[in-house]
């Protein structure tokens, strides 16, 4: 899977390339609009993730230029704006998803996890963890082919700890990703140990291994070593 | 005024009554010359005689003869009336057929006192049709003269700093309105300027503010998932994470703040505020399971009104939230909704907010600050005064209550 990064700030341009590199995907960076034009032109990508406000052009054009000689390749748009008009415009020219910074890496990785698997295989795709098996489709979970219910936001949690599989997940980002930017308005994050808690046994009593682990002080992380 | 109409009113008075005091001396004069020549022809000589009458009294005296008659002001009894009058006596000592008489002839001065009053009577009726006539011009004249200034009286009481730029102060008929007018409309155009550009530098500083922190955040993700760390060290990069996080959030509510004031959220789609009650209601409903919480909600009536759906949400997440999060375990959220108004409110070991602190920025509870950034109710003030909507709190029995309605207008 290969994923073109265009992004002007150098630091978030890195952090973004390496946390992507670490969950196996092949990165390229552009760094302005006429870089990034020379590589959507000359390459093919299978994703591609954009920042808006860049030297020399808008991400916009991008976009438009991708969709304009038919590129496959999904498309987030990063953006600090975070206006209903900015979205709507890069969905109406035929991205993706669009992410407003700050961002947590882990969410655009789980982003484009999904913008892929929609792509590549309409989205029929199983995500698979060892013995765990996740149907999007349908919002399944089997373990070793044994079907085990899940609630709406376990699977949701699930899916996300498997697309950020072996990393730190921090409350703050689980949280945002499950139940949302709002939430913290309400609360702090004690609740999301409760849903783990449930998870991890639900997947414990279908034969799974323990996978699902606290990482002292910082968040949860799924690991099968 | 009053003294020049009284002075005129006296003037003419006098004058008058010299031209009747002069008259009727010419007539007193004229009745003695008559009873003179009608006694001299009429009366025998040697023969006294004795005239009296209410008004003319001829008798013989033992005293020298006037030359001339004496003419005086006296004050008598009327016979006919018995009030006291005054009257205009003449008196003289004449030789009639060689004896020396005295003549005192009186004449009533009852229409002196009558013009008197007539007088004061006109004067007063002049008076106080001057007085209501000069009233009425002054108030005329003020209406009309002042118009202008009234108008950009009325301007600048109902000036708002957000639509400044529409207040115009015009030209008008008078120098000293033109002036004050020009400088009101520098002043105008000044204060929508600097508010203009501070506006703008709120939005432009939160705006850029956000991509340093998007990379700190990503720098301290990708830290975390270094194997290497010891577990201070994690914590020192998770709480630094934490309290970035309040600085991405506070500056996201501030850059809301300054969206609403840069009418970025105008519109007329008119939304349910129990439809997105529900919304959020289900949304949180993992906390409120956590917290053991009690909501009861009356539905009954829809309160609709206009408001931007994204700023409906921030509104209602942010009262519910605050419900939720200051609300203790196993504690009460009710939420009621009726034509008019919205009312939600729930209980909290904390006690009332005061009034003066409610909806101002960063001065929320000060003991948790790390479950606030102090602009909730802020942005939710900011979002009912934006659309023409009230918003009441009050604590009654443990029960925090925050009422919207509509304003009237």
């Amino acid at each position: 899977m290969k994923i073109l990064i265009i992004e002007d700030e150098q630091y978030l341009r890195e952090s973004i390339q390496k946390y992507l590199e670490y969950q196996g995907y092949v990165c390229e960076t552009a760094a302005n609009f006429p870089a990034a034009k020379e590589k959507i032109d000359r390459y093919v990508y299978d994703c591609i993730v954009v920042d808006i406000g860049l030297p020399y052009g808008s991400g916009f054009d991008i976009v438009a230029a991708l969709k304009n000689f038919g590129s496959a390749a999904g498309i987030i748009i990063i953006s600090a704006k975070n206006t209903l008009d900015d979205k709507l415009k890069g969905l109406e020219l035929g991205s993706d998803d669009y992410l407003v910074k700050p961002f947590h890496l882990s969410e655009l990785n789980a982003r484009i996890n999904a913008i892929l698997r929609r792509r590549k295989f309409e989205g029929s795709q199983w995500i698979q963890f060892n013995e765990i098996k996740l149907d999007p489709e349908g919002q399944r979970l089997t373990v070793n082919e044994k079907t085990v219910d899940l609630t709406e936001k376990e699977y949701q949690l699930l899916e996300y700890f498997i697309a950020n599989k072996r990393r730190v997940l921090t409350k703050p980002a689980i949280a945002e990703h499950v139940w949302g930017d709002e939430y913290v308005q309400a609360g702090d994050y004690d609740f999301i140990y409760t849903h783990i808690k449930n998870l991890r046994k639900k997947l414990l009593d279908a034969g799974s291994g323990d996978y699902i682990k606290t990482v002292y002080g910082s968040g949860y992380r799924l690991t099968d070593n | 005024m009053v003294a020049l109409l009284v002075v005129t009113g006296l003037y003419l008075f006098h004058q008058f009554s010299v031209q009747l005091n002069d008259r009727s001396d010419k007539e007193l004069l004229a009745d003695e010359a008559q009873w003179i020549d009608y006694l001299e022809t009429g009366v025998e000589n040697g023969t006294t005689f004795i005239l009296r009458t209410g008004e003319l009294s001829i008798f013989p005296v033992n005293e020298p003869l006037n030359d001339y008659p004496k003419i005086e002001d006296v004050t008598g009894k009327n016979t006919k009336t018995n009030n006291s009058t005054t009257y205009r006596q003449l008196s003289q000592v004449v030789s009639i057929a060689g004896i020396p008489y005295q003549i005192i002839i009186k004449k009533s001065q009852e229409q002196k006192a009558a013009l008197v009053s007539g007088f004061t009577r006109v004067m007063l009726f002049v008076f106080a049709g001057l007085f209501l006539v000069s009233l009425v011009f002054n108030w005329i004249i003020s209406r009309r003269l002042w118009a202008p200034f009234r108008e950009s009286l009325r301007k600048i009481r109902s000036a708002e700093l957000q639509h400044m730029q529409a207040v115009r102060f015009d030209s008008t008929n008078t120098a000293e309105f033109n002036e004050l007018n020009s400088s009101l409309n520098a002043m105008t155009n000044k204060i929508y300027s600097d508010y203009i550009s501070m506006k703008e530098f709120t939005e432009n500083a939160a705006h850029e503010m956000q991509t340093p922190i998007a990379v700190v955040q990503s720098k301290l993700e990708l830290l975390l998932q270094d194997a290497n760390l010891d577990d201070a060290q994690v914590q020192s990069v998770v709480q630094a994470a934490a309290a970035l996080n309040r600085l991405g959030k506070l500056n996201q509510g501030l850059l809301l703040l300054a969206k609403i004031d840069n009418d970025q959220y105008q519109t007329k789609e008119v939304i349910s505020l129990s439809d997105i009650t529900k919304k959020y209601l289900h949304l949180f409903d993992a906390l409120i399971k956590d917290k053991q919480l009690t909501v009861t909600t009356n539905f009954t009536a829809d309160f609709r009104t206009a408001l931007h759906p994204f700023l409906a949400d921030s509104l209602i997440s942010n009262l519910l939230g605050n419900a939720i999060k200051y609300n203790y375990p196993g504690g009460t959220v009710n939420i009621v909704t009726t034509r008019d108004a919205y009312q939600i409110s729930n209980s909290s070991l904390l006690p009332a907010i005061p009034q003066d602190k409610l909806f101002k920025r960063f001065t929320g509870a000060a003991d948790n600050p790390g479950a606030s950034n102090g602009l909730g109710l802020a942005i939710v003030k900011k979002i009912l005064d934006s659309n023409d909507l009230l918003v009441q709190y009050r604590m009654t029995s443990g029960l925090h209550e925050f009422i919207i309605s509509k304003k009237n207008l």
